[in-house]
Parts: C-alpha cells; structure tokens; sequence
C-alpha cells in the first residue's frame, strides 16, 4: 500500500508543479523578455535562453516616457478609489447588516443588479455628466467613474464580513452604555479590519487594473493612468519595442506583486467570504 | 428607504432612533449610486432615442427609429452571437481549468501556498499586462509559441494566431480562460475543504473509484458555488471590454466583435453616440433577460 | 429621481431644440462634496499653457519638439507648452471625446488633411489664414495647401510635411541574391520578386491585412494603382468596379508572400518587419531610413525604394500622401499664443531639426526648407539622396481619401470612413474569408452610401 501511495503523491505534485509552471510560463516570459537586448528579440528563430541580460528598457522606461507619470496618476486614483469607496462602503454595510428599516433587503438586492450593468451602458451619459461638471480628464471624474463598480462589490464584501462578526459583542458594549456609533467604532472596526483590508485590496486592484473609463474620460496626459498611459506610449506607428513594453509590464504590476508577497491571504480570505458565498 | 409607518405602533423611541441612524449610514451609499448608476441609467435610455453627433453632442430625435435600426440589423444579432461563443466558450474552459485545478491543490503537494499564489497571479493583473503578454507570446516573427510549435513539428509555419477564424476567436477564449479561471480555483478550493472527509471514506467503503467519488461525493457538494460561480463569471464575461478590444479589436472582419466592442466603436468611432446607447440599452435587455431565466430556473431546481 | 422624470417630461413636451439633448445631462445628482481636492485638471489656472498633440512622436521627435519648445517659452515668458502624443489609430476617438468635453487640444499637428477638412466641416476649426499669412505663402512649394481649401473659401488647415507613405521599400542583396535585377513596376513583376525572395524565414511583403486604418488607406492605394477610384469627383460611391475587384485579386494573391501574423499588421508591425530584416519589401514612408539606421544598420546599405507598381504600364503611379496637417480647434483659450506657435514651428531653427528627427519621414513643404543646407547636410539625406529625391517627388504628387484626385471635391466623410474600417472589411473579407469580391463590393458600397449620409 505504501509505495503506490507515495507514487500517487509523486504523480499529484509532477502534474500540478508541471502545470502551475504553464500556466506562469507567459508571466515568466515577460519578465524574460524585459531584461533581454532589443537586437536579441528580433532573431530568427527566437532563442529561450537570454545570452545577455540589461536593465536597459528599466532605465529607458522611467528616464526617456513619461512612465511615472503615469504611475503616479495611477497611484492616486487607486488610492483615491479606495479610500472613497471603502469610507462610503464601510458605513453602508454596516448599515445594511445591523440595522432594520423598510427597504434594507431591497437595497441589497438591488446592489447585486448593478453587477448586471455594463460599464459600456454607464459610460456614455457617465461622460456626459462629467462634461457637463466641468470635471472631464481630470482623475477626480475617473474616481467618480470608478465607483460603478467597486462601491457594488465594496459593499457587497463588506457586508458578507460584517456579517461575521458576532452579534452579542456588540450589544455587550451598547449594554455597557455605548452608543450605537462608539460600539461600531470600537468594537465592529476592530473585528471586521481583516475584512475591511481585504476589500480595500481588491478596491485598489480593480481601480489599477480599468482600462475602459480611462480610455473614454481621459485624453490629457495630466491625468492618463498606467493602463491607458502605456498603450497609447508604446504602441505606435513608428516602432514596437517589445522589451520596452514587457519591461513596462513588469512594472504596472510591482503593486500586485507586493500585495501578493505580503497580504496574499487577504486576497484569498475576500474570496471564501463576500465574492462568491454570497 | 424611510421608515414606515405601520413598524411605528411597534417600535420604542430608541429603535426608531436605530433605524434612522441606519438610514443616515447608508444614504451616502445611495446618493452616489443614484448619481454614478441610476441617473446614468436612465440618461442612457434617454439618448437612445435621439440621434447625436459625438464630437458636437448635437442632436435630434428619432424616437424608437434606433431600436428599429438596431434590431433590424444584422450586426446586432451577429455581434448577440459573437458575444454568446465568447462567453460560453471561456467560461466553459475556466470552470473545467478551474475545478481541476482546484481537486490537485486540494492535494497534498510541495509548496502548496506558491503554487497557489501562481496560479491566482493571471486573475489579478491587469487585462493590459495580460493583453500585451499574450500578443507577444502569439507574435507571428517572433513568438516563442509558433517557435516551439515548429521545433516539435507541429505545425511547419507560424501559425496566425490572432488573425483569422476560428483562430482568433479561439485564442481569444483561451487568453480569456487564462486570465479569469483563477476565480473559479479559489473558489472552488475553499468550498473543497469544507467538506467533511467522512463522506469520502463512506463512498470508498461503498467501492467507489477516483472518478465514483468525484461524482458522486464532490461533484454534489461544490453544485451550490459552481452555480454562483457560473452566475457571476457569465455577467462579468459578457460585459468583458478591455480582453477582446485590446486583443483582436474585433477582428478579423467582425469575427471577434463582441457587443460592448460595438457600441465603444460606434460612440466614439463612428460618431454616433445614439446608436450607441441604443446598443448598450439593448445589451443589457438581453442580460436581464438571460439572468431572470438562470434565477428562475435555479430557484425551481433548489429544493 | 423625481427631478429627473421632470426633466426628461420636459424635454420630451417642449420638443426638443438642437442644441437641449444634453443641457440637463450631468446637472442633477451629483454633490458637490465628490469634487475630490485632486490633482491633476488638465488646465492649469495661472501661467497659459497650450496643448499640443501629434501622432508622430519617436523619442527622437519628442526631443526635437521639447528643444522648439523651450525656444518658444523662453521668447513668450508665461506661457507653456504641454507636448502630449496621440495615435493614428486612436485619434479618431480621442478628439471626438475632446470635442465632446470641451477639453481640447490648443493645437494639432501630423493628422491626415481629411481630418482636418472633416472637422471643419462640423464648424469645430479654426480657419488658418492668418497662420499661413504670418509663415509666408511665397514660401511654401505651389499648391501646397490646396488640400486645406474650404467650401466657404478658407483654409482649415497647414501643411507641416509631406509623406510618401506608401513606398515600395527594398533589399538589393536580396533583390541580387534571388536575381531580380530591376525594381518592379507592375503588380506581376512584384508578385514575382517576392516569390523569388521568400524564403529562409523570409517573407516577400508586409503588406497589412488587419481590421484597422493602415489596411484601409493602404488598399485604397491598391486600387487607384488598378486604376479605380473610392468616390467620383463629386463624391457618388464609386468603389463597385472592376479596378477594385483587380485590386482584390492581386492583393488576395499576395497573401502568401506576407507573414501569417499580417492579418493584424498596422503601421508599427509592418514598418517593424520590413526593418528587422523578416520581410524582402516594405511598404512604408521614410522613416525606414531613420529605423534601419539605428536598429539593424547591417542592411543599412542594401536599402533603396521605389514608387509602389501598378497594375500595368498603362495606369499611372498613385501615392498615398496623408499631408500632415497643422490645425487649430475653435473656441480655445489663448487664440493668439496658439497661432504664434503654430506659425512659430515652421521657422527653420526649429523646423529643421524636428524634420531631421525621422529624416525623410516627414518632407518639408516650404521650398526654402528644402533648399536649405542644414537640412540637405544631414548624413542620411545625403546618403539616401535619390530616395529622399524620389520620395519628395512622389508626395508632391500624392493623394489621400479626402482628395482622390485634383477634380475631386474635398470628402468631409474621409476621417469617418477610415474610422469604420470599411475599406479594411473589404479586404479581410475577400482575402482571409473568401467571400464573393463582387457581392462584397456591393455590400461595401452600401455602407459607404450609409457613411456619406450619416
């Protein structure tokens, strides 16, 4: 018995190593690629293995574009996003999960439909509204356009871990003479924080990560995220440099990958809770 | 969202206070989804009835001539089924990736964790990153994936990827099932270890196999994730903008040109900003069309 | 809510007037406490800063542009230029929703002259009479800004350059090697030669088949080399003729001399394949000089162009020239700082350089440019001087969708059509789906009667 279960497990990790490996075989090939000498990529055939590596398209990158500023456009509006979104959202969870009044369930429900919208269906009048405001291509309306869809899902997070915070901690503090808002403050806060980390995580990454609303709002460098931002710098009638776009790449994603080296399970934990239980 | 009258006879001062306060918490959460999707909403409906120049915003009414144009056009129902293939096609790859990927984490493997944190990465880089990637490894000179196809003798030519049918809306659907399975493994993990091991041991005891157990034991109990799985993979795939448009552009001819493609090109390409809001309206007619169906059906097969 | 279905009830009584569509969009609802204290308002408040966009913008552009600029703030204290790149693929788009938003570019140079015309014709340009007046009329090449004339006898636009965009680009080792001795000059000759000079991982053309505007522009080309036309002078749908079905034929039959990743080629690609030394010929503007220069210098000598061929002797060559424009949108602040620079960029201190940034790529319309010595000292104009020669020659005689011929009147509708990608369709249609040319055609011709009418 013994052996063939050790076979068994050998088999279980050479198949999914084999196919974790696959599946982080494009990442792998971006990063790769970055580092690589622009007259290496245009041989015929293309060899794997690098026989020189630069740091050349890094320096190019943020030295020659206006890559950071990008970046910098890219870090406010995400942060903006989620500072907004969690503040509003926090408040309105809370509200939706401990409170009782006519329509609550309603509201709920309601929040899950707009899932259904398209941001497409949104985005026309969405425009228009900001013309109108005098807030176009600035990163004021695309933290407004972005709300559409991370107060939805902010809430709905929220709501599914607020949930799980034990009732009776609450009115142990409301008997001991808290008022409604000090017991929120000082007892649901603390508990729901991981929660709360969580959702803001998921906030800032899909705040990182739009490309639609950026595409449509926004035509000013001024106020151009990475998304866009590197699109319309890279990929040009003049010249596609592939390594400059990989090492560009790579750098859109040192968020993610901070996020994924150090609060990984905070990603995971937003998962099992509000995304999918429902 | 105010308190009715009719709780009042049974409610003390205090409970009353609450729900006040309740309505107060949540009025900032209102009055911004009024603002950014009610008022929108409905402004979208209203432009559908008007025929606009986009770069003038002038306009003039035509009433219900754009629906009839719409649906009387070929391209809305070509573009209806476009949408459809993508959607069906991805969403059947993510969840048979993502469920098997899922059963051999579930396993006891080396670097558990790792594997894990790779294999969620593609879901949560941006669409762009993933985009530009894959257009790179597709690359017709250049690609590493034609390079090694022709090294294992595969194929003997590069092969066009992204340029023609069905290649292109294959690659699409493959690019796609990449990039969004990742939600379905985890999900799907974390409903995996809840269930009690006893089940299993019953089941072999029974003289099930592998594939008995699957069936008969796991297959049961993840049907309650996958259905909210497939519900909401299916909203978010049929709505998908960025993956395709930034992929194939709709190409070739109008093979890949899923519905949002349509009314992005039509706003801002054409310059027809009401034909374009009729196009999202009717978009969205579909969607509700389709989830009423899946709820009510889903609600009658729940016990 | 309620205000809004008050709104829209009156909207809908009062009938509505032109302009009231969107006067109550975006007014209600939103608090004035979500103006986050942000950063990032494309116009700044105090010191006067002027927009400017391009499609041509290399690095090495970019550099000549930021030295004219900061000759020109240095001479007009307070006031700033923002340099910001557009694309040829995704202008379209952008000043659409600039237009739209009021958030416009002070200024807009190297666009197609139909898009130029196209705007104006919507009342969003500034005439530029006075711009042309202040550089010097005398001073450009004869007809220069003919394609800029108006209907209400105005100009909505400048040349900045011209390009000869469609050149046939060759290797004359691979040419020698494959014993082809002469350039080709008909569709046969070149069919052949690329035939003969694929192989070994080389291909013969990257000519582009994908849904975008490259594709579009280009095969309109293909088909006034056939002999054809898009529209007739006064602008009916012409397209349904044989020259085109000609056109589609050769072009479908050139599809096995272009590499498979084609069917989505743009500018970038085809220039980029041509250049790495993948394909035999290219088809591109000048900037190929500049980019084998500096990417793949080991061909760098074996590189030489020719007009594109034609589908016989008997029909004359037919260039692509987009006339890179200058134009001003209407309606913007600080008119005046606006059209100094614009006037400003054409003075030889600065227009040499930034010609000289991609030389040959960008050809200069004012003779005394041409005929200047700095400009004619750059290494790469004197190394390629019969190109450079040919190429000027080529332009000058060139056309675009917006003015197919000299009888034709300007097209207002050319920005939109290339937009569409309708010309494209055709070609993937009839090249990668096998469809009917003839029905297809006809089918293409009917949406065009659609576009015009739009």
């Amino acid at each position: 018995m013994m052996p063939a279960r050790r076979s068994t497990t050998m088999l279980a990790n050479l198949v999914t190593w084999g196919l974790v490996l696959l599946i982080s075989f494009p990442l792998i090939w971006m990063v790769v690629t970055s580092v690589r000498p622009q007259t290496e990529l245009f041989q015929i055939p293309p060899t794997v293995i690098p026989r020189a590596i630069t740091f050349e398209h890094y320096i190019k990158l943020l030295q020659e574009t206006p890559f950071l500023r990008y970046f910098m456009n890219s870090m406010i509006l995400a942060t903006s996003t989620t500072i907004v979104v969690i503040v509003v959202g926090t408040l309105g969870a809370y509200s939706l999960v401990r409170f009782s009044y006519r329509g609550r369930e309603t509201l709920a429900a309601l929040v899950l439909f707009t899932y259904l919208l398209p941001s497409v269906v949104l985005i026309i009048p969405l425009y228009l509204m900001m013309v109108k405001l005098g807030l176009a291509n600035t990163l004021t309306s695309l933290v407004i356009a972005y709300t559409t869809f991370a107060l939805p899902y902010a809430l709905w997070l929220l709501r599914s871990f607020m949930a799980g915070v034990p009732e009776d901690l609450e009115s142990a503090a409301l008997v001991d003479g808290a008022s409604r808002i000090g017991a929120f403050i000082d007892v649901i806060l603390p508990q729901a924080l991981p929660g709360i980390i969580s959702t803001a995580l998921f906030t800032f990454i899909l705040a990182w990560n739009e490309y639609l609303y950026a595409l449509v709002m926004v035509n000013s460098d001024q106020a151009r995220p990475l998304t866009t931002g590197v699109m319309n710098m890279l990929i040009t009638s003049f010249n596609i440099e592939w390594s400059l776009l990989m090492a560009a790449s790579v750098m859109m994603s040192i968020p993610l990958i901070i996020i994924f080296a150090f609060l990984q399970s905070y990603l995971t934990r937003g998962f099992g809770a509000g995304g999918v239980k429902g | 969202m105010t308190i009715s009258a009719s709780q009042h006879r049974t409610r003390n001062p205090l409970e009353r206070r609450y729900a006040l306060l309740g309505v107060l918490l949540i009025a900032p959460t209102v009055l911004i989804l009024c603002a950014v999707i009610v008022y929108p909403l409905i402004s979208a409906i209203y432009l559908s009835l008007f025929s606009i120049y986009t770069p003038t915003l002038k306009g003039s009414w035509v009433g219900l001539g754009n629906y009839a144009q719409v649906f009387g056009s070929s391209g809305f129902w070509g573009a209806l089924g476009t949408t459809v293939t993508w959607t069906v096609g991805t969403l059947f790859l993510q969840i048979v990736f993502g469920v098997a990927m899922a059963l051999l984490l579930n396993q006891n493997i080396l670097f558990r964790s790792l594997a894990r944190s790779l294999v969620l990465f593609p879901y949560f880089v941006s669409t762009v990153v993933a985009v530009l990637i894959w257009r790179w490894l597709f690359n017709d000179l250049y690609g590493i994936l034609s390079h090694l196809l022709i090294q294992f003798g595969v194929v003997d030519m590069p092969v066009d990827w992204l340029g023609k049918m069905p290649n292109a809306m294959a690659s699409v659907i493959f690019v796609g099932a990449w990039k969004f399975f990742p939600f379905v493994v985890i999900a799907v993990l974390a409903r995996l270890q809840t269930i009690p091991e006893q089940l299993y041991e019953a089941a072999t005891i029974d003289g099930a196999g592998v594939f008995g157990r699957f069936f008969d034991v796991t297959l049961p109990q993840l049907k309650e994730v996958l259905t909210i799985v497939i519900l909401l993979r299916t909203i978010w795939d049929f709505k998908e903008f960025d993956l395709i448009y930034l992929l194939t552009g709709g190409g070739p001819v109008n093979n890949t040109r899923t519905l949002p493609l349509i009314v992005y090109q039509q706003a801002f390409g054409l310059n027809q900003m009401g034909i374009a809001a009729t196009y999202a309206v009717a978009m969205m007619l579909v969607m509700l069309a389709f989830m009423l169906i899946y709820l009510y059906r889903a609600r009658r097969q729940a016990p | 809510m309620d205000s809004n279905s008050i709104w829209l009830r009156r909207t809908l009584m009062s009938g509505i007037s032109r302009r009231s569509v969107l006067q109550g969009l975006g007014t209600a609802g939103l608090a004035a406490g979500l103006s986050l204290p942000l950063a990032g308002r494309a116009r700044a408040a105090d010191p006067v800063t002027l927009r400017w966009w391009s499609p041509q913008a290399s690095p090495d552009q970019l550099k000549m542009y930021q030295t004219q600029i900061a000759t020109f703030e240095a001479a007009h204290p307070g006031v700033k230029i923002a340099f910001e790149p557009t694309s040829d693929e995704g202008y379209p788009a952008q000043l659409a929703a600039a237009f739209a938003s009021k958030q416009l570019p002070n200024i807009v140079t190297h666009l197609p002259s139909f898009a130029a015309q196209n705007y104006y014709g919507q009342g969003l340009l500034e005439p530029m009479d006075d711009v042309i007046k202040a550089i010097g009329e005398d001073k450009y090449f004869p007809g220069a800004n003919d394609v800029y004339k108006t209907a209400d006898g105005h100009y909505c636009g400048t040349a900045i350059g011209n390009t000869a965009a469609d050149m046939l680009w060759l290797r004359k080792d691979l040419m020698q090697k494959a014993g082809v001795d002469k350039a080709p000059t008909t569709w046969d000759e070149l069919r052949t030669a690329c035939q003969k000079m694929q192989g070994g991982g080389i291909f013969g053309a990257p000519l582009p088949y994908g849904l975008n505007s490259m594709t579009s522009l280009i095969f309109i080309g293909f088909i006034h080399r056939a002999g054809g036309q898009i529209f007739s002078p006064d602008l009916a749908v012409a397209i349904d003729s044989q020259p085109t079905y000609d056109a589609l034929e050769f072009y479908k039959s050139m599809r096995e001399f272009c590499p498979p990743g084609a069917t989505n080629y743009s500018w970038g690609e085809s220039l980029t394949a041509f250049v790495s030394g993948a394909t035999a010929t290219g088809i591109y503007a000048g900037r190929v000089l500049a980019n084998v220069t500096s990417q793949n210098p080991g061909i760098a000598d074996s590189v030489t162009c020719a007009t594109y061929p034609t589908i016989s002797k008997d029909v004359a060559s037919w260039t692509f020239n987009d006339f890179p424009s200058v134009f001003i949108p209407k309606d913007i602040a600080n008119m005046a700082e606006t059209k100094a620079f614009a006037a400003f960029l054409f003075e030889p201190k600065g227009y040499i350089p930034q010609l000289l940034a991609a030389p040959g790529h960008v050809l200069p319309v004012l003779k005394t440019i041409a005929e200047d010595p700095t400009y004619l000292a750059d290494p790469i104009i004197q190394k390629y001087k019969a190109e450079v020669t040919l190429m000027a020659g080529a332009a000058a005689a060139g056309k675009n969708l917006g003015y197919e011929t000299d009888k034709h009147k300007p097209n207002l509708k050319a920005n939109e059509i290339i937009a569409s990608n309708v010309i494209a369709e055709l070609v993937q249609r009839v090249v990668l789906n096998d469809e009917d040319a003839k029905a297809t055609v006809g089918d293409i011709a009917k949406k065009l009667e659609g576009l015009m009418k739009a």
